[in-house]
């Protein structure tokens, strides 16, 4: 890992109060009459060599979180501080070198790889593009990096839909490798995977991350993978950080109702691990007409008048390690 | 009536594909049956026929391509695969009903919830129009959405993920059918609506003494809510049983490689287990057992290869296709 | 940091270099499953034939192989002589061999309908796609400047355009007969395909692996030529083979009324005069062009319905 990483209290990315809000215009002069607001105020760090998972059910802004940290979406408000940089407010020029320090990988391995292009060039482009290497050299690097990720190298003039699921998810962990990123955002890499698949593309992400030294933002909803994947673990609800801890002291000791009640509908195999099932009512609320005070009071079975007034600021609740969470009640 | 007589009876199911490049044996030889007021779980990763059984037994298999070629389907006493399509429709929705994966697509959208319910209803009962918008008022209710009334007149791209599915639920519980299938019901639902939903089919199979069979990837929701399970790997099943012995005790090497490789909360281990390869193409089934390139048990064994095992009782309510497992003759039994 | 991607190379034993096997691209494959239909095939080659006789023409005539009349006005034999076993259309008010006509007629009708195909792609395609791509006030702009076109009605628009550029030169070069025609064709009928465009660049912008490209810095442009574009491009070759029908009848169109090559023969010209004809019973001319068009017509059809099929990667059944 070169030494060129911010010193600025060793961290590889940071976030701060990021606001991503989308205008919702209505009537026929397109007036904006509210915005729905995907990312409400987001903040965290990561160090070099770790991982730290973005928990939450659909909706609640995670995968917004990754898109505009790499300006895929254009943020309303916050910092995104990488490598002594705000990544927000680069200039076109500076964010394309930038943006090869930063590998994504997608969810959809069917709709994430251009279906009329070769594996080959799918994994080589951003090699061609930043580093101007074509010909025998790129097929090499190619190569060399399709047997990494597990697959074989006289696969590379194929096509996408010649392989499966979970070889296809391979081309796009190779993809996003190839420029040798310090910093890989993972946007549930195996949801759209097979249980038996899951297990080896995690593993291989865990590999490649010990072998490497990368850092990643891994984004999923399942919280035993994010357990499994992450050193520290946030959990989202509509566009907030409720609940940050170590990914085993969360387990051990959630603290937020939120993560205890998704935590208790998991279902559960080990009829020892099941506890009172903590049911979770209603729906999420809309997006347009968040609740005041605290954005869980509505399903909250602990919820009180303070709660509907006032929004918990996330805060460290339990010693000595890092656990935050943003409740009144807890 | 006795109380857990067998409702449905799958008898050596066959269904087969003819395509251009082939025939795409996406069901083969299959056998189980769901006692009644009990929940039977089909379990399988994508590509192993399970969602393509249940079609089979509604008869819903996309014509010409696809044939169902063998077996026997008996319900309540009566061979679905004789029937006629027009005694088929009165069946469907009415005595076997089927929930989807995808509610948003499995709804019209360019219908209220309220009129497909009712028409649902109107279909299979003698009921006249406003008879049958009350009982689909009466059904939201039953499948708890609040405000029933209101919601009654709205369009699926109003509601979310969760109220559709429960719509759903309400239009194939509205002629109280005595079979529910579920084909993955809460896969593309959020894990908090997703207890919600099972919570609500368990209710109404409590209620309307209904039995389900349930069709899924996930193990847990099978741990939780099936009373029987059937394992399902490249169009065969692999291992039947009671959900609890299959947990404690798995016989199948499919079925153990899929519990130690599942992520789970509490798991403390550095690397997960795997079962190394892929599921293998519908068009290239290995030779012999379907799963011995990835069996660590016996992929080099001539007679897995070769051979393929057949579903066999080993114990009680247990039946397991597996040439290791315990019941099977040994390799130098002079019978084979 | 031990760099992944150094330090292998595609060799065998013997230290050559070896090619991995080519895979099968979603092009291939279409055309793999069109041309297991056998009606499929038959449109294809009567499709070329047409092609190959406008070809073979177009040869002959800059070699100067006299295969024909050079001068197509003038009086050389009986005139309005029946079909009979010489000729097998008959003759017109010259003498000329109406089925020579007729197979003259095709080098008129395929060239104009190529020309005006590739005018009409070479606007609509990537007005199509910078509009789609872009959205904002680029997409308002064009999508004014296509409604607008598009309101007036086909065939005053291109008998205007027609008539307009008809004494006009460009360069040098005078825009006579059937380059004004194409050219009046070509300029007016890009709006279909602009559309289709428009709408599938919308549909794919947002799938995920053009998210990945731009995720690692590909250009606006980039991405609309080399990632959009081929994935839409089915699209384009579909329309194509639709279009080239309404072409050949707007040919005839202008042909017919009075515009295009004046001393060609061409089937527009052709069922021009039978106006005249058939009030004196004389219908080979009529029949003779009819049953030209109506083959290339009907097999642009089927081919085009057949591709449709067979190109379009959401169709891939199984």
């Amino acid at each position: 890992m070169n030494s060129s990483v911010s010193n600025d209290n060793g961290f590889l990315l940071k976030v701060e109060d990021l606001k991503t809000w989308f205008p919702v215009k209505k009537g026929l002069l397109r007036r904006t009459v509210g915005f729905i607001r995907a990312v409400d105020g987001v903040s965290f760090t990561i160090r070099p060599g770790t991982t730290l998972g973005l928990v939450g059910e659909s909706g609640c802004g995670k995968t917004t979180v990754a898109r505009t940290i790499v300006r895929l979406i254009p943020a309303t408000a916050g910092r995104v501080l990488f490598e002594n940089s705000d990544l927000l407010m680069l200039d076109k020029r500076q964010l394309r070198g930038l943006r090869k320090n930063i590998g994504l990988i997608f969810q959809d391995p069917f709709g994430s790889l251009n279906p009329r292009l070769t594996v080959g060039n799918i994994i080589g482009e951003p090699l061609k593009l930043h580093k101007g290497i074509t010909g025998a050299e790129l097929t090499d690097r190619v190569a060399a990096l399709l047997a990494k990720v597990g697959l074989s190298p006289d696969h590379i003039n194929r096509y996408p839909h010649e392989f499966s699921g979970g070889q296809r998810q391979r081309i796009g962990i190779a993809r996003a490798l190839i420029l040798e990123p310090k910093l890989v955002i993972c946007d549930e890499p195996v949801s759209a995977l097979d249980v038996s698949i899951q297990s080896q593309i995690l593993n291989l992400l865990k590999d490649l991350q010990q072998e490497f030294n990368l850092t990643y933002l891994f984004i999923a909803h399942d919280l035993a993978v994010v357990q499994f994947s992450c050193d520290n673990v946030a959990v989202m609800y509509m566009g907030k950080i409720l609940e940050y801890a170590p990914a085993r002291e969360l387990y051990r000791n959630p603290l937020h109702p939120y993560t205890r009640a998704l935590m208790s509908a998991i279902p559960r195999v080990d009829t020892s691990q099941r506890g009172k099932r903590e049911i979770l009512h209603g729906e999420v609320p809309s997006a347009l007409n968040p609740p005041s005070g605290c954005p869980f009071h509505p399903r909250c079975p602990l919820a009180d008048d303070y709660c509907r007034k006032r929004s918990p600021p996330l805060e460290q609740k339990q010693g000595p390690e890092t656990h935050l969470a943003g409740c009144w009640k807890c | 009536m006795s109380e857990n007589g067998t409702l449905l009876s799958v008898e050596n199911l066959s269904t087969h594909f003819f395509t251009q490049q082939g025939v795409v044996r996406a069901v083969q030889d299959v056998s189980f049956s769901v006692n009644k007021s009990r929940t039977f779980a089909l379990v399988g990763e994508s590509g192993c026929g399970k969602s393509i059984t249940a079609l089979s037994i509604m008869r819903l298999v996309p014509e010409p391509q696809g044939k169902i070629v063998a077996g026997k389907i008996i319900f309540n006493g009566a061979n679905l695969l004789d029937l006629s399509e027009r005694r088929m429709r009165t069946i469907r929705g009415n005595r076997i009903a089927m929930i989807f994966q995808e509610p948003m697509t499995s709804l019209n959208p360019v219908f209220t919830v309220g009129f497909q319910i009712a028409e649902a209803i109107r279909l299979h009962q003698n009921k006249s129009r406003a008879q049958a918008w009350e009982l689909a008022e009466q059904m939201l209710h039953k499948v708890r959405i609040p405000d029933a009334d209101q919601r009654v007149t709205e369009y699926p791209h109003q509601m979310s993920g969760g109220m559709r599915q429960r719509v759903m639920i309400a239009m194939a519980v509205s002629c109280e059918p005595t079979l529910l299938i579920a084909d993955e019901p809460t896969t593309a639902l959020d894990v908090t609506i997703q207890a919600q939903i099972l919570d609500l089919l368990g209710e109404l199979q409590k209620q309307n003494q209904m039995s389900i069979l349930l069709i899924t990837h996930d193990l847990g929701i099978v741990a939780e809510r099936a009373d029987n399970v059937a394992v399902m790997y490249a169009s065969r099943i692999v291992e039947v049983a009671d959900s609890r012995s299959l947990f404690e005790q798995p016989l199948h090497p499919y079925t153990q490689g899929l519990l130690k490789s599942r992520p789970r909360l509490g798991y403390t281990g550095k690397r997960l287990h795997t079962i190394t390869g892929t599921v293998p193409e519908p068009l290239y089934f290995p030779a012999g057992c379907k799963f011995h390139p990835r069996c660590p048990v016996g992929c080099n064994d001539k007679r897995c290869q070769t051979v393929e095992p057949e579903l066999r009782q080993v114990a009680p309510g247990r039946r397991v296709a597996c040439w290791y497992a315990p019941g099977y003759e040994k390799p130098d039994d002079p019978k084979l | 940091m031990p760099l992944l991607t150094r330090g292998f190379h595609l060799t065998d034993n013997t230290q050559k270099t070896v090619r991995p096997p080519k895979g099968v691209s979603l092009w291939q494959d279409g055309l793999r499953r069109l041309f297991r239909r056998p009606l499929a095939g038959i449109c294809c080659v009567v499709i070329l034939l047409y092609f190959a006789l406008a070809a073979f023409i177009y040869i002959a005539e800059i070699l100067h192989w006299g295969i024909g009349p050079t001068l197509w006005g003038q009086s050389t034999g009986p005139s309005y002589q029946p079909p009979c076993s010489e000729n097998i259309f008959g003759t017109d008010i010259f003498g000329l061999s109406v089925f020579r006509k007729m197979l003259y007629g095709t080098k008129i009708s395929i060239t104009v309908a190529l020309c005006a195909s590739f005018i009409s792609i070479a606007i609509g395609v990537p007005l199509g796609a910078i509009a789609g791509y872009f959205r904002g006030w680029v997409d308002e702009v064009i999508v004014w400047f296509y409604s607008t076109l598009s309101s007036i009605p086909y065939i005053l628009l291109i008998l205007a355009f027609a008539v307009v550029l008809r004494d006009k030169t460009i360069a040098g070069h005078k825009l006579s007969g059937i380059t004004s025609v194409y050219l009046a064709i070509g300029l007016t009928s890009w709006v279909g395909i602009c559309r289709l465009i428009r709408g599938e660049v919308i549909k794919h912008k947002e799938r995920e692996y053009v998210l990945a490209a731009k995720s690692y810095g590909c250009t606006s442009s980039r991405i609309i030529f080399k990632h959009l574009l081929p994935n839409v491009f089915h699209i384009v070759i579909i329309d194509f083979s639709l279009r080239f029908v309404s072409f050949i009848h707007a040919e005839i169109i202008l042909s017919f009324l009075g515009l295009g090559e004046a001393d060609r023969p061409s089937w527009g010209a052709m069922i021009n005069d039978a106006r005249i004809e058939l009030a004196r019973g004389v219908w080979w001319q009529m029949v003779a062009a009819t049953v030209a068009v109506f083959f290339i017509s009907l097999a642009l059809n089927i081919f085009g319905d057949a591709l449709r099929d067979s190109l379009d990667p959401k169709l891939r059944v199984l």
